[in-house]
């Protein structure tokens, strides 16, 4: 009997094993059929599609092809919706994940899901856009699944310096048929004004950066690899998570103490943290940051979202670790 | 018949039952009778194949019970267990269709024949009335005859029981065992039934094997047996034997 | 066994399939959706029931039958009404099988994409491997040592898990996304490599009815009916934890069904196990379709994850039905 029943386990993991097989003859085809619009002209300008039409290869090492520049786009992450917005591809965004809160008028569109990695494909879908934008955030499988229903998916990697992040504009922008040159250069422009006045810069202060806290003692913060650290570094700032092992660690009171950091940052001012409530901590009053009241809120997206407003990010952190450069 | 021969049995390092030698013969009824913790319980456990044997042998009819399947050996020997944790929700009819088991097929369903040996069963311990009953409701005496018609649905020659008449009541105690009589004395079952009742052994049994430290210490006749040297001897506790003043066997008193 | 129970149960099957099918994020009317069944609707209509729902409703009913089976036989197995099929270990086992197999980048490829639901399927066999050779006293595998071992076994692999997902804050969000239930890898691939784990695991437990009901009244009473308990327990277990691996390994750890629907159709039904077992086959089935669209449509177009739901309507509605049968059904 139980000899019967071992045999019969190596048959289906036989069997199993066949699966590929029948999937990949049952995958259809990752490019969708793209119909071009005949919708009014936005703001910024458009690029005339070329007959080549758009072939590149994305962060999961996919082919994606466009016939032409996406008119019809659902972006899967908040950073992909400011992205999409800041090239004036705003008018093609169709459908959004649900934490897409900026700009304003991005709230305006079509929500399709996204809280705990769960997407409702069947909205996404009924919306029938020619191009799904998917970031680092979403899933490998979500991504399968889409490409499976026939839909067309960009995965686009999170940058890891500034420089990454324009090649992430232009990427975009020639999936939606957009100039993203002046974007660039203007981000370009302002970045090179904060790197020029930082090096003029001889002390640089040490900066706390709270991500948020939910146990006082043990907050989160950025650490080596993370955007928050990079952007503290280039800001003219010393970041005393820097010295810990992974991107997002927790840093214990007594480290914190022990940097005796001249600045904290609220990164979790937008769930409610505030200064007066940090200088009321236990044990926390010897910081020089308390002693001195440099306690500041800050929007942690415009430090953590991989899009163009991390040269906003950049220039208000400069600002308030050097406000004598930055009147 | 069944044979004991020089059973041997270990509880880890513990030995339980030292070399215990014991025949039933079809229509006889052998009472069992010892002191709580000398062994009968074992006794019964290892005969039914569920306590494994350091050594010995159990036979019947020339088959060595080591050698058959469970099915095999649940042919031969039926076990009636004391009536305690049964569950609940069963009901009575269920329950003595499981006494079928040996003979049904991989997917246990009864055929006609079987149902009408369950219902005879029932008929046989008077249980037939309350056949749907769940085995929750019933109350001592009844689960116990419950049991009792599922071990004749097994149709074995031999029968075991263990101390099936604890926690009855006098009334049950008395009918169980004058139907375990008649099973051996009518349908010619070889029957062994352990029991702490000395006066109800006495009664019952053709032959009475006394069992002290997992050893046997006399098997015989009633009256051989239940003498007060050796009672008192067994159970640390002085006792009179007497002659029962309606059947004439010994009756035991303490004092 | 009367037809009655069967009919019955097949035919709430049936409306759970089809309201699986017809109620999702998207409002489709009836027309637009008998049109799309037989095969003119308009294409998003088509694609929505076809290549959506469809595969969804399936892979989710063959997840409830696989935990509605191994619930009502571990809690024949282990005469407990407390037993579910992530008593010895699997979900934990899947669970850490899978928060590891989450930590390495795997390519994008067919085999990069099954390599988290083969971890959580291999883990979780291997778990109660290692929980049932812990538990081995000799010859038997006590039914008592078994849930200690489980159930410590599976404290240890949480707590690992649960620090494997505090080292990489990235991952945690998807790991608990899968940890938290719900068809992640939808499409007929899922399907496909379930099926016959299922099959083997869910078919030997309907034979196995009569076993369970001879093991209800202990090791002893059964072994003396005939019944060879060492191998029955054995074969039983294998078949359970397969079944359960199998759906854990793709849909994520989905509690209450395998608890609940068996104690509802010992209920109704009665505790014979050759119908409970079946019955409860396609009672999880119907549990799990039910609560897969309630989990779709409550907050749409946001989903939440199904273990929650049926967290939150199980336990409800399990003492709604034990008042209404208070005093008639047994455990």
């Amino acid at each position: 009997m139980f000899r019967k029943i071992l045999v019969l386990t190596l048959l289906a993991a036989l069997l199993a094993g066949c699966g590929p097989a029948v999937a990949a003859t049952q995958s259809p085809s990752t490019a969708a059929p793209i119909h071009v619009q005949t919708e009014a002209p936005t703001a910024a300008p458009t690029v005339a599609p070329t007959p080549a039409g758009v072939t590149l290869t994305d962060g999961l090492g996919r082919e994606v092809k466009l016939a032409s520049p996406a008119q019809k786009v659902v972006s899967l992450a908040p950073s992909n919706t400011e992205i999409l917005f800041a090239i004036g591809a705003g008018s093609q965004v169709v459908g959004r994940d649900e934490f897409s809160d900026f700009p304003a008028e991005a709230k305006l569109v079509a929500s399709v899901g996204g809280s705990m990695g769960k997407y409702s494909t069947e909205q996404i879908v009924a919306l029938k856009p020619d191009l799904v934008l998917a970031a680092e955030i979403n899933s490998p499988e979500l991504v399968k699944e889409l490409e499976g229903l026939g839909l067309t998916v960009y995965y686009l990697k999170n940058p890891t310096t500034i420089e990454e992040m324009y090649k992430n504009l232009n990427i975009v922008g020639q999936l939606t048929g957009h100039d993203t040159t002046d974007l660039v250069n203007s981000l370009k422009a302002r970045v090179a004004a904060v790197d020029a006045k930082i090096a003029t810069v001889t002390t640089k202060p040490s900066v706390f950066y709270e991500i948020d806290a939910p146990a006082a003692n043990k907050p989160y913060t950025y650490g080596p690899g993370s955007f928050g650290d990079l952007l503290i570094a280039r800001a003219g700032g010393t970041n005393i998570g820097n010295t810990l092992k992974d991107a997002y660690p927790q840093i214990s009171l007594e480290q914190i103490v022990a940097s005796n950091p001249s600045i904290i940052l609220l990164g979790d001012s937008n769930y409610g943290a505030t200064a007066e409530a940090v200088k009321t901590r236990a044990g926390w009053s010897g910081i020089a940051a308390v002693k001195s009241g440099q306690i500041f809120p800050i929007d942690d997206n415009i430090i953590s979202r991989p899009g163009p407003r991390l040269v906003d990010g950049l220039e208000q952190l400069a600002k308030l670790f050097h406000p004598d450069l930055f009147k | 018949m069944l044979r004991i021969e020089n059973l041997c049995v270990d509880y880890g390092l513990r030995r339980v039952l030292h070399d215990v030698s014991l025949n039933v013969q079809s229509g006889e009824v052998v009472a069992l009778i010892g002191p709580n913790g000398a062994g009968k319980s074992t006794l019964i456990r290892t005969v039914s194949g569920v306590v494994p044997a350091r050594s010995g042998h159990v036979h019947t009819n020339g088959d060595d019970f080591r050698s058959l399947t469970h099915i095999q050996r649940a042919r031969y020997l039926a076990v009636v267990p004391q009536a305690v944790s049964l569950p609940p929700a069963f009901t009575v009819w269920e329950t003595v269709l499981l006494g079928r088991t040996p003979y049904l097929g991989f997917l246990g369903q009864p055929s006609q024949a079987d149902e009408d040996l369950a219902r005879r069963a029932l008929e046989r311990v008077h249980a037939l009335e309350f056949a749907e009953r769940r085995v929750g409701e019933l109350s001592g005496g009844e689960a116990q005859r419950v049991l009792l018609a599922r071990a004749l649905c097994q149709s074995t020659p031999i029968l075991l029981l263990d101390e099936p008449t604890a926690h009855l009541d006098l009334q049950y105690q008395v009918s169980l065992l004058q139907l375990v009589y008649e099973l051996a004395h009518h349908d010619h079952l070889a029957v062994l039934v352990a029991l702490h009742d000395l006066n109800l052994a006495a009664h019952y049994a053709d032959r009475v094997a006394l069992l002290v430290g997992g050893r046997i210490k006399a098997i015989g006749a009633p009256r051989e047996v239940l003498t007060s040297e050796l009672i008192s001897d067994a159970y640390c506790l002085p006792v009179q034997v007497v002659e029962h003043p309606l059947s004439g066997g010994p009756l035991v008193l303490p004092g | 066994m009367k037809p009655t129970p069967f009919f019955l149960v097949l035919l709430a099957l049936g409306l759970a399939l089809i309201l699986s099918l017809a109620i999702g994020s998207v409002f489709l009317s009836p027309v637009e959706l008998w049109d799309a069944l037989r095969g003119q609707g308009i294409q998003t209509a088509m694609q929505i029931l076809w290549d959506i729902r469809l595969p969804r409703t399936v892979l989710v009913a063959l997840t409830g039958a696989a935990l509605g089976g191994s619930g009502a036989a571990y809690q024949g197995l282990f005469r407990n009404p407390l037993a579910d099929p992530f008593l010895i270990g699997v979900a934990s086992g899947a669970g850490l099988g899978a928060v590891i197999a989450m930590s390495v980048k795997w390519p994008y490829s067919f085999w990069g994409l099954m390599a988290i639901p083969m971890a959580a399927f291999v883990a979780a066999l291997l778990t109660v491997f290692i929980v049932y050779f812990l538990a081995r006293v000799g010859q038997t595998v006590p039914t008592t040592n078994l849930i200690l071992a489980g159930v410590a076994f599976s404290s240890f692999a949480t707590s690992l898990t649960s620090f494997l997902m505090l080292r990489s804050t990235g991952e945690v969000r998807r790991a608990l996304g899968w940890l938290l239930g719900g068809a992640s890898q939808s499409g007929w691939t899922a399907i496909i490599a379930m099926t016959p784990y299922l099959i083997i695991g869910l078919g030997i437990l309907t034979l196995s009815g009569h076993a369970l009901n001879l093991l209800q009244f202990g090791d002893d009473q059964a072994q003396q009916l005939g019944l060879n308990v060492g191998r029955a327990k054995t074969v039983m277990l294998i078949a359970a934890s397969l079944a359960t691996a199998a759906a854990v390994a793709f849909s994520g750890i989905i509690g209450f069904i395998g608890l609940i629907v068996p104690h509802v159709m010992r209920l109704w039904f009665g505790a014979d196990y050759r119908r409970l077992l079946p019955l409860s086959i396609i009672g999880g089935a119907i549990a799990l379709l039910v609560s897969d669209v309630i989990a779709r449509v409550v907050l749409a177009p946001q989903e939440i994850p199904v273990g929650i739901v049926t967290a939150l309507a199980g336990a409800p509605f399990f003492l709604w039905v034990l008042r209404r049968t208070k005093n008639q059904g047994f455990w």
